[in-house]
């Protein structure tokens, strides 16, 4: 069975950050024998004054694989965990979806994508919820953190969506790397130029000029880079990267 | 950046040289930086995104 599990709104001003706390759950699953799990992928959603939000409205999502009669036990290890750590004040949200290879997810993804430039209530995500028989459940506080994991995990099935969390951490800035060594690390599965959309050859050399991300983009785990006035291909710094996030950057 | 103030997007220097002289600076998570300076108010726990840009919400935490 392929799983997608999500949290989103579980951190205050003081807390660890929710992108951690999946981590922490990503672990926890690992350990009772399930996986492997895939990256952590946080995904930006909308941004506006009436949406409660710690700072910056983004839910961490990540999938995996795990025996059919394992659902049940994620789910719950899940919750525990959430109800365990969520910070004082926050409003966690926990969506989990066992992947059915002939069911359509249109509506589960376009959840996601109107997560990103509309204000959704939690009605809304219930009966999104209940057309997808996925699990979704309350943490405490209001419980508005279900809108953040439901879309979440729509984004991360549409595949166009959210930056890898800590890729890249390990890369020198000011450093120029061969594709072929970036692609050995595994937040790194292609190297795109941003205008073409097409991927570099190994040879290519790209340097690292900022703190960049890799991105899901066609379902991988990719590296936008452009070429320099010089005809030297570099990174594009996360704001940038996030910017292009607005239009799933394609 | 004082309290309550709001700052548009892209001002990089502006927000580091605010969050070097701001004594309540406390830094994000670093998935939730933005600015390629380690200090700045656009990595500030106390920023808030807007619309158009971040907004310092530091006043309303007692320190």
């Amino acid at each position: 069975m392929k799983f997608y599990l999500c949290i989103d709104d579980t951190d205050n001003l003081d807390s660890i950050g929710t992108g951690t706390i999946a981590e922490q759950i990503q672990e926890k699953i690992i350990h009772q024998g399930y996986g492997p799990c895939s990256l952590v992928t946080r995904h930006q959603l909308f941004i506006h004054e009436d949406i409660p939000y710690t700072s910056h409205n983004s839910s961490m999502c990540f999938c995996g694989e795990a025996p059919d009669d394992a659902l049940a036990a994620i789910i719950s290890l899940a919750a525990e965990h959430l109800d365990t750590v969520a910070a004082v004040g926050s409003d966690p949200g926990l969506c989990v979806l066992a992947y059915d290879e002939n069911c359509h997810y249109d509506e589960l993804m376009e959840f996601g994508i109107d997560a990103k430039k509309t204000i959704l209530t939690k009605n809304d995500a219930m009966i999104c919820a209940q057309n997808h028989q996925l699990h979704l459940s309350e943490h405490g506080g209001t419980g508005q953190g279900i809108i953040g994991a439901l879309a979440g995990v729509g984004l991360r099935l549409f595949g166009y969506d959210g930056e890898i969390k800590g890729a890249l951490k390990n890369a020198e800035i000011n450093q120029t790397y061969p594709v072929s060594e970036l692609k050995k690390l595994p937040e790194v599965q292609q190297v795109l130029d941003l205008a073409a959309k097409k991927p570099l050859t190994d040879a290519t050399l790209v340097n690292m000029c900022n703190r960049t991300k890799t991105v899901l983009y066609q379902n991988q785990y990719v590296l936008f880079v452009r070429k320099d006035e010089n005809d030297q291909y570099t990174t594009l710094p996360k704001s940038e990267i996030r910017k292009l996030g607005d239009h799933f950057y394609v | 950046m004082s309290d309550q103030a709001q700052l548009p997007m892209d001002e990089w220097e502006h927000a580091q040289t605010m969050a070097l002289s701001c004594s309540e600076f406390k830094q994000d998570v670093e998935e939730e930086w933005l600015a390629e300076e380690t200090v700045s108010c656009y990595n500030c726990r106390y920023r808030r995104f807007v619309g158009s840009g971040i907004r310092c919400m530091k006043s309303l935490f007692n320190f």
